[in-house]
């Protein structure tokens, strides 16, 4: 089974640091990558893709070089990366930007700098709980990390392996 | 396609074909034909080139074509006959030689294809003609000409007979349990019932370990141990969010399902596949076993294994933390078609516990449910559609092979081999019953019982009269023993389950399941000559 990656950028490192620690309790499951700009991000994602698939992005949008909206909007293009949850973690990104990132990378969450460890917490498990049923159809390994309830509802709608 | 399954393929075609090819001296050609079907189902069963289910139609579609009355080699074959020359007007007829046994009998057509053996006196033998006399023979009568063929013993069985199997008043009981259980999943009962299991335990993370296992086997006794396992693993799984990440007990919690889940299943009839075709091949020996009288041979030796499976658990994976919240929600469903559900299966459960008392079977009342669910608007066709069918095809194509097996004369023949009553009753019975749980370790379940339920009655009708051997015995044991194959993550499906939630290893399961496996075995011995034959006194 191909793992799921969490990608992560950020250009200031203690922000950056902070971010990954709060993720930490998915990390058993969904491994962390991470990144401090958009040319070293898509560097990045190529490496997850030759050895899993990239569930989730979040990306702050100020960074040096290439703003984070016109990356997630590149990601969303590329049909390898098309399905992958994005979420936009920033204090500064205006209407306009944000309204791109809805219309042409389907964003998926935006997340208001400072946030709440809970709330980082909440969406990322909602978001991976969705990329998960729509990508897998093993659940199980997922029933302690996600959103327990809903892939327990898909799991009882789906057929029973082979026989006793 | 990989070499296992090419394998299968190859020695399951031998298999067919040997047969036709050498003659076992003693077996009759329909024998011949039968152990080809039987040989290449095996083949096909043992390596799975085709699923399994398919395998077992497969072996009904060709008994139809090859052993039905009605299929293509009884139409074909025409029998040569002749018909009697008169040679006096005192009822003495001319015959060809081979038309009349030496015992003096002569087999005479009948319109519907078979024949009827008839006594004849025999007034001269010569080389190639002779003379009977007989007032049953006139000019008309078709005798068989040749005696020797193999039509003259053999009355097929009608083609209704094979196709029927899938509706085995057996696999009828099943439904109903099948049914009742979907009920139960679709009204969360199952959902509900073990919340209500796991509220007394508490917070002691021993007595959860304990908890889980009896609200497993409690639920998979009426429920496929696979859906069992299933349910509860989403129950389950969330629970150990909290606990480190090498905390023993997160394996003991998740080996609790599969484990709970294969040994619930021993309990009643309708528990798992296994169970109802050793049931299937008595109710065809005339030997009935009601649902209660199951219930009680088996639940002895399921609490003490459930018990047991208990303190091996936490033996090998001592629990680190002292308090583990269970806070499951859901409560009952107290809609009008919940409360229907409730009770047609208080009904239902209530009629089958009290068999002894009103005397009527089983089966029947397993009717109820498959009438009343739908009836109520309870179940829909979406339930009715989902009903496990492959499952039910798997057990019909077992029982259509017993049939085949048994009125063919393979039966007899394949154990006339052995000297049995040399062995005495109880080695026969531990010898299937080991032999059952060696299967069981690496094929399905119901496939193994299905290979060793006719082993088992063919053995019974020749060591019947040795010493201590009893087919009821023998049945559930071979049945019972199948259960505790599950040592490996392939040996079924609930101990796939759990190790597809990754947080278990292989060694982990052979350790516990392998254990608990041996152990249940050994007690399947001691109930084989001390428990069970009670039953048949």
């Amino acid at each position: 089974m191909k793992p799921i990656f969490i990608l992560c950028i950020e250009d200031e490192p203690e922000v950056l640091e902070a971010v990954v620690r709060d993720l930490a309790p998915f990390e058993a499951r969904f491994p962390i990558e991470s990144a401090s700009s958009v040319a070293e991000a898509r560097e990045v994602v190529q490496d997850i893709l030759n050895r899993g698939r990239l569930g989730l992005v979040i990306c702050d949008h100020i960074l040096p070089g290439e703003d984070g909206v016109s990356f997630l909007v590149s990601l969303h293009r590329d049909p390898r990366t098309a399905g992958s949850r994005k979420v936009l973690l920033t204090a500064q990104a205006g209407l306009s930007d944000t309204v791109k990132a809805v219309n042409q990378a389907d964003l998926n969450h935006y997340l208001a700098k400072p946030w709440r460890r809970e709330e980082l917490h909440a969406v990322v498990r909602q978001q991976l709980t969705e990329f998960v049923l729509q990508h897998e159809t093993d659940l199980y390994p997922y029933l302690t990390l996600l959103d327990a309830a809903r892939l327990g509802e898909r799991i009882r709608q789906q057929p029973l392996p082979a026989d006793e | 396609m990989n070499t296992r399954k090419a394998v299968g393929i190859l020695l399951g075609l031998a298999g067919f074909c040997l047969p036709w090819l050498v003659t076992f001296p003693g077996l009759s050609f329909p024998g011949h034909v039968t152990l080809g079907v039987f040989l290449l189902a095996a083949a096909f069963w043992l390596t799975e080139p085709v699923p399994i289910y398919i395998t077992s139609m497969l072996a009904i579609f060709l008994e139809v074509l090859l052993l039905s009355a009605e299929g293509p080699l009884c139409q074909f074959v025409r029998p040569p006959v002749a018909q009697p020359e008169v040679v006096a007007p005192t009822q003495t007829f001319r015959l060809p030689a081979g038309a009349v046994t030496s015992a003096g009998e002569v087999f005479v057509a009948r319109p519907a294809g078979n024949f009827d053996k008839l006594k004849v006196e025999v007034v001269e033998r010569r080389a190639d003609v002779v003379e009977v006399r007989s007032p049953a023979l006139s000019a008309s009568t078709p005798v068989l000409s040749r005696s020797d063929h193999w039509l003259a013993r053999y009355s097929p069985a009608s083609y209704r007979t094979f196709f029927a199997s899938l509706a085995d008043p057996i696999i009828i009981l099943f439904l109903g349990g099948c049914l009742l259980a979907d009920a139960s999943v679709k009204y969360r009962l199952d959902r509900a019932l073990t919340r209500l299991f796991l509220r007394p335990v508490g917070t002691n993370p021993k007595l959860i370990v304990l908890g889980l296992l009896v609200a497993t086997g409690v639920l998979s006794a009426f429920m496929s141990n696979t859906a069992t396992t299933a349910m509860m693993m989403t129950v389950v799984l969330p629970l150990l969010a909290g606990l480190d990440a090498d905390d023993p007990l997160k394996v003991a919690v998740v080996l609790a399902i599969p484990i709970g889940a294969n040994i619930g299943g021993i309990a009643t009839p309708i528990g798992t596949p296994p169970n109802a075709i050793a049931l299937a091949a008595l109710t065809k020996q005339g030997l009935s076993v009601p649902f209660v009288k199951w219930v009680l041979m088996a639940l002895p030796i399921v609490l003490v294994t459930l018990v047991l499976s208990w303190l091996v658990l936490l033996k090998l994976f001592r629990p680190r933390t002292r308090e583990l919240k269970t806070e499951l929600g859901g409560t009952f469903d107290r809609s009008p078609k919940a409360w229907g559900l409730y009770v047609v299966f208080g009904l239902t459960a209530l009629l089958w516990f009290t068999e002894n008392q009103h005397g009527i079977s089983s089966n029947i009342i397993a009717f109820l449910p498959v009438v009343a669910l739908p009836m109520f608007g309870i179940v829909g066709k979406k339930e009715i559609h989902a009903l496990p069918w492959d499952v039910f095809w798997l057990m019909a194509g077992g029982i259509s092979l017993g049939t085949a097996i048994k009125t063919t004369g393979l039966a007899e023949w394949m154990v006339g081999r052995v000297e049995w009553s040399a062995l005495g009753g109880f080695a026969i019975m531990a010898g299937l019953a080991l032999l059952s749980f060696l299967l069981a370790n690496f094929l399905s379940h119901t496939v193994t019982v299905t290979l060793l339920a006719p082993i088992a009655v063919s053995v019974g009708t020749v060591a019947g009269a040795a010493t201590g051997f009893d087919l009821t015995t023998a049945l559930i044991a071979v049945a019972v023993a199948s259960s505790y194959g599950m040592t490996l993550p392939i040996s079924t499906p609930p101990n796939a389950i759990a190790m597809g939630s990754g947080v278990i290893q292989t060694q982990h399961l052979v350790k516990a399941g392998g254990l608990i496996g041996i152990v249940g075995m050994a007690l399947v011995l001691v109930m084989t000559r001390f428990f069970w034959p009670l039953f048949s006194r």
